[in-house]
């Protein structure tokens, strides 16, 4: 019982980097993008990568990456640059979609389907972090840093230009911000972080492969900000503890067979994501945001 | 040969592409709303279809039953999700979002009711003779050329003659001129939805009649009609029904190259490329940045 809690307490502060990686775009930057998982499985496969090849150390493969991550953010940026809206929803989907065929495809890099087996268990700077009390330790230490991180990072001249920017693009543009640079870098903070959580699944499970990274998961991401609320530092965390929280307490509903709790699950978030839309669409925790 | 084939078989996917996103550029042309759930009506009305079939009805009472079911769906969404977000001017974000979420439901509703795994609707129409030699075609071919040559052609009679026709057109324009000449603005939405999800079906009908069906139709068939829509310039009635012409034969032609695994992502390329280079698509309005 401890194992399976604690293996449930690690996700969900990986879940968290996400989801709070995730609202440095939507909530923070207005960029509503439904390719999150890309730059998480793109971290997942780099981390593990570094893991197998080349040493079992947190620290080394999580800067791996972020790096990667964060270099490819430049693929969701470039749209984001040109176009608002309706058509940004549709590149980011185009590049979801595009992704997960890369990922399935690319047997040498990602293991296709099989996916990446094996990864070690994890060190730190030649400390043995491999056990599950002292990894949770590691990842609850990473999404603490994020939270700090993006909590002085908003609070500065950075982030009260960036929400300048999502309130009023052309009234930013006036007052003489460089548009072009702060979306860049919204994006690239944004990515790069879900490129640390990548890596830190990676040791979580021993085991990656495209599953985790596909349009569905991006969706999940998506309702974890938004159901939490968006533009807010607690309600991406409060979005991600509740709906990772959703299947373990299905199954202690014994009227519901194993095999529907996944279709079950899908349809609460749904459902979720559309009454709050429509009675208290700034979320559980959040304010309103997102105009154009 | 093989170039023939693939190429019939991407404008048959292509014309099923064209219909549904032609019905997405409707209802987003008069109304504005981005209606993404049109891909849950597209899957609702697939399986309305397949589950009366199934139960022993005849086909042609199977598509009504299919057009009940869309229509009946495309209005519920305006009625109980739209307006009342609209009401309170809800964004871009939160309609996207709310929509989104419907099509989340509907995929895991069709789930629980009949499976992941794929079901089709068997019939001869189906049944691929040799026209040529090496070139094989169903003659669901045909039917699928003829309804949708004939139903677009009906649809822009409807909005280019028809009184009705041109009040919808001039919804989005200016809801405000509309009123004053006594025409609802509330009743020409609940029409462009019933007309736009109507287009779904003989989509929906086809495609349970030859690949089959899934529950994961309804998110596929979304990101169809919004990459055609794109593609197309949005809005646009017949820059939907090119791209979506467009996308079918890009798809189809792509595994000619490359892996059949390919060929949903070269549509996305198309996309992607469309959105960096000309994002007022095929046919349509410059964008606004």
């Amino acid at each position: 019982m401890t194992a399976y809690l604690l293996n449930l307490a690690t996700l969900a502060a990986i879940f968290g980097i996400l989801a709070v990686s995730l609202n440095v775009l939507v909530g923070y930057a207005g960029i509503f993008s439904t390719a999150h998982a890309v730059f998480f499985g793109l971290g997942a496969y780099a981390g593990a990568q570094v893991a197998l090849l080349v040493t079992p150390d947190v620290a080394l493969a999580s800067l791996a990456a972020t790096a990667l991550a964060g270099a490819a953010s430049l693929c969701l940026a470039l749209p984001a640059l040109r176009v608002r809206g309706e058509y940004f929803v549709a590149a980011s989907l185009g590049l979801q979609m595009l992704a997960t065929t890369v990922f399935t495809q690319a047997q040498s890099l990602t293991g296709g389907i099989g996916g990446l087996v094996g990864i070690p268990p994890p060190t730190l700077l030649g400390l043995d972090v491999s056990s599950p009390w002292a990894f949770f330790a590691v990842c609850l230490a990473a999404l603490g840093a994020c939270l700090i991180g993006i909590r002085l990072l908003m609070r500065g001249s950075f982030g009260r230009s960036l929400m300048a920017l999502r309130d009023s693009e052309s009234a930013a543009r006036a007052f003489g911000k460089d548009v072009a640079r702060l979306k860049t870098l919204a994006v690239a903070v944004g990515c790069a972080l879900a490129g640390l959580a990548g890596a830190l699944f990676a040791f979580q499970e021993a085991f990656v492969n495209v599953e985790s990274f596909t349009l569905e998961q991006s969706i999940l991401l998506l309702a974890m900000v938004i159901i939490g609320g968006v533009g807010t530092l607690a309600g991406p965390l409060v979005g991600a503890v509740l709906l990772l929280l959703l299947p373990a307490g299905l199954s202690f509903l014994p009227f519901i067979p194993p095999t529907d709790i996944g279709a079950v699950q899908q349809l609460i978030y749904g459902l979720a994501m559309t009454l709050l839309m429509i009675f208290r669409p700034a979320g559980l925790a959040g304010r309103p945001v997102g105009q154009r | 040969m093989l170039l023939v084939q693939l190429l019939a078989s991407g404008i048959q996917t292509g014309l099923i592409y064209a219909l549904t996103a032609a019905g997405f550029a409707l209802i987003f042309g008069a109304t504005r709303v981005f209606h993404v759930a049109h891909g849950a009506t597209f899957a609702l009305a697939g399986y309305a279809f397949l589950e009366t079939a199934d139960a022993g009805l005849a086909w042609p009472l199977a598509c009504v039953a299919s057009l009940v079911v869309a229509v009946g769906f495309g209005l519920a969404m305006d009625a109980l999700v739209y307006r009342p977000i609209l009401r309170h001017e809800g964004s871009f974000f939160t309609v996207f979002v709310a929509a989104f979420g419907m099509v989340v439901v509907v995929q895991s509703l069709l789930e629980l009711a009949f499976g992941r795994s794929f079901v089709a609707y068997s019939s001869p129409l189906t049944r691929a003779t040799a026209v040529l030699p090496g070139l094989y075609l169903a003659p669901v071919f045909w039917v699928a050329i003829l309804v949708t040559i004939l139903l677009l052609v009906l649809t822009g009679l409807f909005l280019g003659r028809t009184r009705a026709g041109v009040a919808l057109r001039a919804l989005s324009e200016n809801p405000e001129l509309l009123r004053a000449y006594g025409l609802s603005a509330r009743r020409l939405s609940a029409l462009a939805f019933a007309l736009g999800s109507a287009l779904a079906v003989p989509g929906a009908v086809l495609i349970a009649a030859t690949s089959g069906l899934q529950p994961s139709i309804g998110p596929h068939v979304m990101l169809i009609s919004l990459a055609a829509s794109i593609v197309g310039g949005i809005g646009s009635l017949r820059g939907a029904v090119a791209a979506g012409l467009l996308l079918g034969v890009t798809e189809s032609l792509v595994v000619a190259v490359l892996d059949t695994q390919w060929s949903e992502a070269a549509g996305f390329v198309l996309l992607f490329g469309f959105i960096l280079f000309r994002p007022s698509g095929l046919l349509g309005q410059p964008v606004p940045r």
